[in-house]
């Protein structure tokens, strides 16, 4: 870069500048600093005229920095950019001196703000100097998806994305899409999260460009925004699209374990169908457990199972991640509130199966083999520091889904009487209709605060021991049968999430956020983006809402086909760096690796990935990583420029 | 000399984040809040990028105290946890001054959102008075009378 | 006798460290003494201030400049060598930036008498003498009677570049004797790099030729700060990622990390690099970045960098003096230099 031939301007912003600072001044002490060529002063600088005195200066002088000294860069930084980019300058070599925000509009003092604004002034020179042009990058980009997660956040996102054209993969690690809202839970008193999801799994069914992988792990992500090769593992169904759902394999198969789609409340065989509604609508074998003795493979007439069905392995291009991979429901240890000790004490989510039209009862409340008199619901259990290995927040639906069971129940089972056990009840927003409801249905609710319920399992029968706060006394309550409202936990295989996709976990182990007013729904990875209950808890209406969000900003991203790259980013220079790797771990966004080049190990910084915040320049012991645009030398020239001081590089 | 100090004027260097701090001092400025001229402010991405040689850099130079100013932890930075890296880096960085007799109020690390205008008037005003009480620094880092 | 290039050797605020690494050279020093006239040497050779200052100025080729600069003494000397000398050399860590005995930047001048001469547990001193600047020496039986005065000190040691015009620098505490050798090579054949560079050592940081960088961990972050004092390093697995306090990263390679080599973490004794403007600034950087807390861990961190007990001596052994902050604050309050020094 030649000499800097730098030029000032000195902005009256009217007399929001000029009314307390005296910019003649400023522009005489202007002239006077090191490689400033000229230093103007103008009404409005960032009007046309002010605009146009800056241009033609740059071709008259061969000027080749300016410095703008007005308002905050936040304000005009990109006005003037511009117009010197018009000039035929590169844009990024402009430095704004905020002589109003910082100067003018805080302080009185006329002859005090003038000399702070002749500094100001000093510092923006001082950085003009060293100022270097960039230029953003640009490259080509995929413009397909991945869904990671089936569930109704995830297939709400591929819905969206394919809606506008885009090729969606949906990949799913069960047998089925569909998530837990297909099996338990409400968006409103009448509807079902099941109706819901059944509905978007018909559209899922019409659309081609959503191709649904299930049985499916992300085992591998390299590349970056908008150039992800994801590598896919489809672990072996072992029946295919010829299962007519007879049934008749499921009867021959001597293999049977829990139902994890009852959660526990029923038995299943290793061949099995998920749920009614499960999509693809045939048969899966479960793999884990499967003992491969044949017997299914000799019964089925459709020839739908092959037994020597292998894992595949398939590589994508997409564009986009969306992570929705959900949460896992709260596991109470045995013991807790009396689970795993009595039949008649189950969770929320087994009771909400039970209540299903296509559970072991048929629908029916039927526990124990009868229908409770008296069942009682404990609240908060694994949630807000209740129990002993409970996390701290609340799990949002653990309240509406008790309340809104306690009323279907009170409405088929008049005569069982409803207990509800709880901290606080936390039917937010339009829920709280269902809290009146289930007052004016007579449910009992019953409230406790630090001291929690005991469960007593006698020869008598169940009872509950509680000090009901409101009254101030110890009540005993004998019960039939009890329900654990359990809230949510973050997927078990979170870790291999977090490894694989380089995403980051929050305080409370659930994947967080980038920024929550910011950057919602971003994972702190450019391109990668999250839904659903993977950033904790949430009820469906809002899983459903942050997988629209997360595909509306996915599709900002894949409409372009390309992807623009900031240029004030890291930058290695290779002569300095000896591959120390202190910038690896630093980086927030794994922007940064270990490569080796000619033999030796030197940090390469991933253009796509980096964010521009610097903190590996700041790191960097060598001085080998610089933040473009906030150089050291360039920071350290402002800084010594405080003090009237210059540097020399 | 009490009348000595009074006229004294501390200068004080500030790093800013771009997103917490430096959006509350514009907002200072567009609110029209008022406070000392004491403070030259260096804008930087991220309190993650302040190298703690500038901020030595800046005390070698003259400076009676130094800001580096970012995003409330834990979760408010923009780059994720850069105020982190600025936490820990001058948490160390603090015992090195004090071990160069250096008095801790010169230096300051704060979270400031760039809703917070007013913390960010009121750090200003706070550790210009301490400062006005501590005197330059400058004649403290000479050797000779 | 035909025109040998002369050199001159001295000596400033230093332990001896740099004449020994010297006589490392070993058979190659035979080679030194064929090529040059050491014209001055006072650890091993009888010439005085008086033969300098009776060479023509700028007739000395090379003046190799070790310890840092401590006594008016040393600043007069080095000025006067300097006058005579085409080509000035900072030797060792000391003269390049202060070394060890830089710590003493630390302290004022009565704080250091009073430790040397009083406190340390392995001095007896009942009478409490502390020296002073005139002292009358008087052996009749030997016939000797003199007055010697003591050089007056400097309230800070001082790198020799902040007293004269250096050419260049030669690294290490001391520096090893390929270092010396590379060095020697590029003065004898003019092969030198522009004026105020380091020479014979690398342009990366130690890392580049350690032997345990291929075992970092892919992200290097640790939980807490180790001492060789007290914990025992693995072999075979990068020191900086096992928590102990390796200045490698910081520091400029060409030793071809030999303490690593020793199990030993680096200490920093090569120095700064190129564009790093303060050495310790960028240690507390890298070592605040890899310690893995959030803010919130408050008790954590303070706990990490409580664990290690003189953080100053161990990110400026080498280079207090040279450090942006040179020296403590408030040093020039000692009493010797009033008192006895008369200053």
């Amino acid at each position: 870069m030649s000499e800097p031939r730098i030029g000032v301007y000195v902005c009256h912003c009217g007399f929001n500048i000029a009314g307390t600072v005296d910019v003649k001044k400023v522009v005489e002490f202007a002239k006077n600093l090191p490689n400033v060529v000229v230093a103007k002063e103008y009404v409005f600088m960032c009007s046309e005229p002010g605009q146009d005195l800056i241009k033609e200066d740059i071709k008259a002088n061969n000027l080749n920095r300016i410095v703008v000294a007005a308002c905050s860069p936040s304000l005009h930084e990109v006005t003037f950019r511009t117009a010197i980019k018009e000039a035929g300058l590169n844009k990024y070599l402009l430095e704004m001196a905020n002589i109003r925000e910082h100067c003018s509009w805080v302080h009185h003092d006329k002859e005090k703000a003038t000399e702070k604004a002749k500094e100001i002034v000093r510092m923006a020179v001082a950085k003009a100097r060293y100022l270097e042009p960039l230029e953003e990058l640009e490259v080509g980009a995929e413009t397909s998806a991945l869904v990671l997660g089936g569930g109704i956040a995830g297939i709400r996102a591929a819905l969206e994305l394919a809606n506008y054209g885009f090729h969606v993969y949906l990949v799913e690690k069960s047998p089925t899409i569909g998530g837990k809202a297909a099996l338990i839970g409400y968006i409103d008193p009448q509807t079902k999260g099941a109706e819901v999801v059944s509905k978007m799994i018909d559209k899922i069914k019409e659309c081609p460009r959503i191709q649904v992988l299930t049985n499916a792990e992300l085992i591998q992500l390299g590349g970056f925004v908008g150039n992800y090769n994801a590598k896919i593992r489809i672990n072996p169904r072992f029946v295919n699209e010829r299962c007519t759902l007879c049934g008749e394999c499921e009867e021959v198969c001597p293999v049977e374990v829990a139902n994890e789609y009852n959660f526990g409340l029923s038995r299943r065989k290793a061949i099995f169908l998920p749920f009614a509604n499960a999509y693809p609508p045939y048969y899966a074998i479960d793999y884990r457990v499967c003992v491969k003795c044949g017997e299914c493979e000799k019964v089925c007439r459709f020839r739908a199972i092959n037994l020597k069905e292998e894992a595949k392995i398939l590589e994508l291009k997409v564009g986009t991640l969306i992570v929705a991979t959900g949460y896992d429901p709260y596991r109470p240890f045995k013991g807790e509130y009396g689970y795993g000790l009595h039949p008649n004490i189950l969770t929320l989510f087994q009771l909400e199966r039970l209540l299903d039209p296509d559970s072991p009862t048929k629908g029916e409340l039927i526990i124990g083999g009868k229908i409770p008199k008296n069942i009682a619901f404990i609240q908060c259990v694994g949630s807000r520091n209740t129990t002993p290995g409970a996390k701290e927040y609340c799990s949002r639906m653990c309240c509406t889904t008790a309340i809104n069971s306690a009323i279907k129940i009170k409405e088929r089972y008049p005569n069982t009487n409803v207990y509800i056990l709880y901290k606080d009840i936390m039917t937010y927003g339009s829920d709280e209709t269902l809290y009146e409801e289930a007052g004016k249905k007579l449910v009992n609710f019953i409230k406790f605060e630090e001291k929690i319920p005991k469960v007593l399992i006698t020869p008598e029968g169940l009872f509950i021991e509680v000090f009901e706060y409101t009254i101030q006394e110890n009540i005993r309550i004998p019960v039939d049968a009890i329900v654990l409202s359990i809230g949510m936990l973050p997927p078990r295989d979170i870790e291999e999430l977090i490894a694989v996709t380089r995403v980051s976990c929050g305080g409370e182990g659930f994947v967080r956020e980038a920024h929550l007013k910011l950057a919602p729904v971003e994972a702190p990875t450019k391109g990668i983006f999250l839904a659903g209950c993977i950033t904790g808890p949430k009820n469906i209406l809002e899983s459903i809402r942050m997988g629209s969000a997360a595909a509306a900003k996915a599709m900002a991203l894949l409409s372009k086909g390309k992807i623009t790259i900031e240029p004030m980013i890291a930058q290695v220079n290779e002569e300095k760096c000896s591959g120390c790797a202190i910038c690896v771990g630093v980086c927030p966004y794994s922007a940064i690796s270990i490569k080796t080049v000619n033999g030796d190990r030197i940090a390469h910084v991933e253009k796509a990935l980096c964010m521009g915040c610097g903190t590996c320049s700041a790191a960097c012991p060598s001085g080998a990583m610089q933040h473009l645009g906030f150089k050291d030398l360039q920071l350290l020239a402002q800084t010594r420029a405080v003090f009237g001081g210059e540097v020399h590089g | 000399m009490a009348e000595q100090k009074s006229e004294f004027e501390p200068k004080i260097v500030v790093y800013a984040c771009n997103w917490c701090t430096y959006a509350a001092t514009d907002l200072a400025g567009t609110s029209r809040m008022s406070y000392p001229p004491n403070v030259r402010i260096i804008r930087v991405m991220c309190s993650g990028r302040v190298d703690p040689q500038l901020v030595l850099q800046a005390f070698a130079d003259g400076a009676d105290g130094v800001i580096v100013a970012g995003c409330h932890p834990p979760a408010d930075c923009h780059y994720i946890e850069g105020n982190y890296k600025a936490y820990r880096r001058f948490e160390l960085f603090r015992k090195l001054l004090g071990a160069m007799g250096i008095e801790q109020e010169r230096f300051r690390l704060e979270w400031i959102s760039a809703a917070e205008a007013s913390r960010w008037v009121q750090v200003v005003n706070e550790m210009v008075a301490q400062l006005k009480k501590l005197g330059p620094l400058k004649p403290n880092m000479e050797v000779r009378e | 006798m035909s025109e040998k290039p002369k050199v001159a050797w001295y000596w400033c605020a230093s332990c001896g460290g740099c004449e020994e690494s010297f006589v490392d050279l070993a058979e190659r020093l035979l080679k030194v003494f064929e090529t040059f006239d050491i014209v001055f040497c006072p650890v091993a050779m009888d010439f005085k201030r008086e033969d300098v200052e009776k060479l023509p100025d700028g007739s000395i080729a090379v003046s190799l400049i070790n310890g840092g600069i401590r006594m008016k003494e040393h600043e007069e000397m080095v000025k006067l060598l300097r006058k005579k000398s085409n080509i000035v050399i900072a030797y060792g860590a000391c003269s390049a930036w202060g070394g060890v005995p830089g710590l003493a930047n630390l302290y004022n001048l009565d704080e250091i008498v009073e430790r040397k001469y009083l406190e340390i547990p392995t001095i007896e001193n009942p009478k409490e003498i502390l020296p002073t600047k005139k002292t009358i020496v008087n052996i009749p039986e030997a016939k000797i009677k003199a007055e010697l005065e003591l050089p007056e000190p400097l309230p800070t040691l001082l790198p020799i570049d902040k007293v004269i015009d250096v050419d260049y620098y030669i690294p290490g505490c001391p520096p090893t004797p390929d270092v010396f050798w590379n060095a020697l090579q590029a003065l004898l054949t003019g092969n030198l790099p522009p004026k105020g560079t380091v020479i014979g050592a690398l342009q990366r940081s130690l890392c580049d030729e350690c032997l345990l960088n291929e075992t970092k961990p892919e992200k290097l972050l640790v939980k807490e700060f180790k001492r060789v004092e007290k914990a025992i390093p693995e072999p075979n697995k990068c020191l900086l990622a096992q928590g102990f306090l390796c200045m490698g990263p910081v520091t400029r390679g060409g030793c071809t990390a030999l303490c690593i080599k020793a199990n030993m973490p680096c200490t920093g004794c090569f120095g700064i690099l190129d564009g790093v403007v303060d050495y310790g600034g960028k240690a507390i950087s890298y070592f605040g970045s890899i310690l893995d807390y959030s803010p919130m861990e408050e008790k954590e961190i303070k706990k990490a960098f409580e664990s290690i007990p003189d953080w100053i001596g161990t990110i400026y052994r080498y280079s207090l003096p040279s450090a942006k902050l040179s020296h403590r604050a408030g040093l020039k309050r000692s009493k010797l230099m009033k008192e006895v020094f008369e200053i």
